[in-house]
């Protein structure tokens, strides 16, 4: 065990202020972002949408969407909003717009159709 | 040795690629000329100069990463770089040619000065490298690249992020590690990505102009002062997906300071503040 005022002394105040700025902390509520959070709750939806990148896994999205979604573990809530293309729920349940786009492309659901969704989130 | 030529400063966007892939009537249209008039400037610039390399750091978008191993920095080592699949089928372009021998000279120049990046000798690029690369570097009548290419990626996406600090000073040992390779290549720096976006939530599609322009003019007069501002600040002043601009630090902390613009455009449109910056370094 390392002495205590030893251990207290190395953390010093230009250090601590660096570990407070490395993440944002304060933004306003309309802004997100993709943390320890937002990762750990979307990690099955975005495990989902990252195997669209394969064109035989958007072969089973579009011949079988349930057959499809079966091989993520999702939730019986995660798979709702996939079936209802609620991006907006999506989103909040931790899914990147990264892997979002590709989930629109297989769906035929454009980026503008998305966005304004987005815009009515608020 | 290798000496560096100078640095290319872009935006990445599917929007560029759809625009480049609907052929020359689409971008010299009147919608897509102001975008599109500047990076030929930059390719005639190119076209002049004859980079033997380009150094591009950029940020993947889940197209070879994903998030269960997610690195913080990647370094490309392969003598070819094919297009990703980003989930519409892959663009069909060649793959990219690169340069492992200096891939992993800077391998190792980075590792002497302490930044640890992933070593990866495949890598499969994106919309980040590849949506402003054919603008400058794609010859379309042979149908191929003409300057093999070394891949930096840098994480934007998963936070905690590296610092833009961190990444002016990435650019910095970038430098040393291009500076120092024996053989006698010339190099131009690319960092891509933002400017202002908001891809997500009540503000999508949000646009601010008058940052995206003092960040450029910033960038070019005192770089350094942008290694003051943390992500929380970026993403206040430019929106959630804007933070891609520490690649463009990363890329100016390359050149030397008094580096200055010769090609300088800024386009707002649609949900995107397109920016496209050379800077030219005196030899």
């Amino acid at each position: 065990m390392p002495n205590e005022s030893t251990t207290a002394a190395e953390l010093t105040e230009e250090y601590l202020e660096r570990l407070n700025a490395v993440q944002p902390r304060e933004l306003p509520e309309d802004l997100d972002l993709f943390d320890e959070l937002a990762a750990t709750r979307g990690i099955r939806l975005n495990k989902a949408a990252y195997s669209l990148k394969d064109g035989h896994q958007r072969e089973l999205f579009e011949r079988d969407e349930e057959a499809w979604m079966e091989q993520f573990g999702l939730t019986g809530d995660e798979r709702e909003l996939i079936r209802a293309r609620d991006w907006i729920g999506l989103w909040r349940a931790g899914m990147t717009i990264y892997v979002m786009v590709k989930l629109s492309g297989v769906t035929g659901v454009p980026l503008p159709e998305i966005g304004r969704q987005m815009k009515e989130s608020g | 040795m290798a000496r560096i030529l100078g640095g290319i400063g872009a935006s990445h966007a599917p929007s560029m690629e759809h625009v480049y892939d609907a052929g020359e009537e689409v971008r010299r249209n009147e919608e897509w000329e102001p975008l599109f008039g500047p990076f030929q400037e930059v390719s005639s610039w190119l076209g002049d100069i004859r980079p033997d390399r380009l150094v591009v750091i950029y940020n993947d978008h889940m197209d070879e990463f994903f998030l269960n191993a997610y690195p913080t920095f990647a370094l490309g080592v392969a003598d070819e770089y094919p297009i990703a699949d980003e989930g519409f089928g892959a663009r069909p372009f060649p793959p990219l040619p690169g340069d492992a021998a200096l891939g992993w000279h800077i391998a190792r120049s980075l590792v002497a000065d302490e930044f640890d990046p992933t070593i990866c000798q495949e890598l499969e690029v994106d919309h980040g490298v590849i949506s402003p690369l054919p603008m400058v570097d794609f010859a379309e009548g042979d149908g191929s690249w003409r300057i093999p290419v070394v891949p930096l990626a840098v994480n934007v996406i998963l936070h905690p992020l590296p610092t833009p600090r961190r990444c002016y000073k990435l650019g910095q040992a970038l430098r040393r590690a291009i500076l120092s390779y024996p053989e006698d290549l010339s190099v131009v720096v690319v960092g891509t990505g933002g400017l202002s976006h908001q891809l997500t939530g009540p503000r999508f599609g949000r646009v601010t102009p008058d940052w995206d322009q003092e960040f450029m003019r910033v960038l070019a007069e005192d770089p350094e002062k942008l290694c003051d501002y943390t992500h929380e600040d970026l993403i206040k002043l430019g929106g959630t997906e804007s933070v891609e601009v520490v690649n463009w630090l990363a890329m100016r902390g390359a050149l030397p300071a008094d580096a200055r613009p010769i090609v300088e455009a800024y386009y707002p449109h649609r949900i995107m503040g397109y920016g496209l910056q050379a800077f030219a370094v005196a030899q």
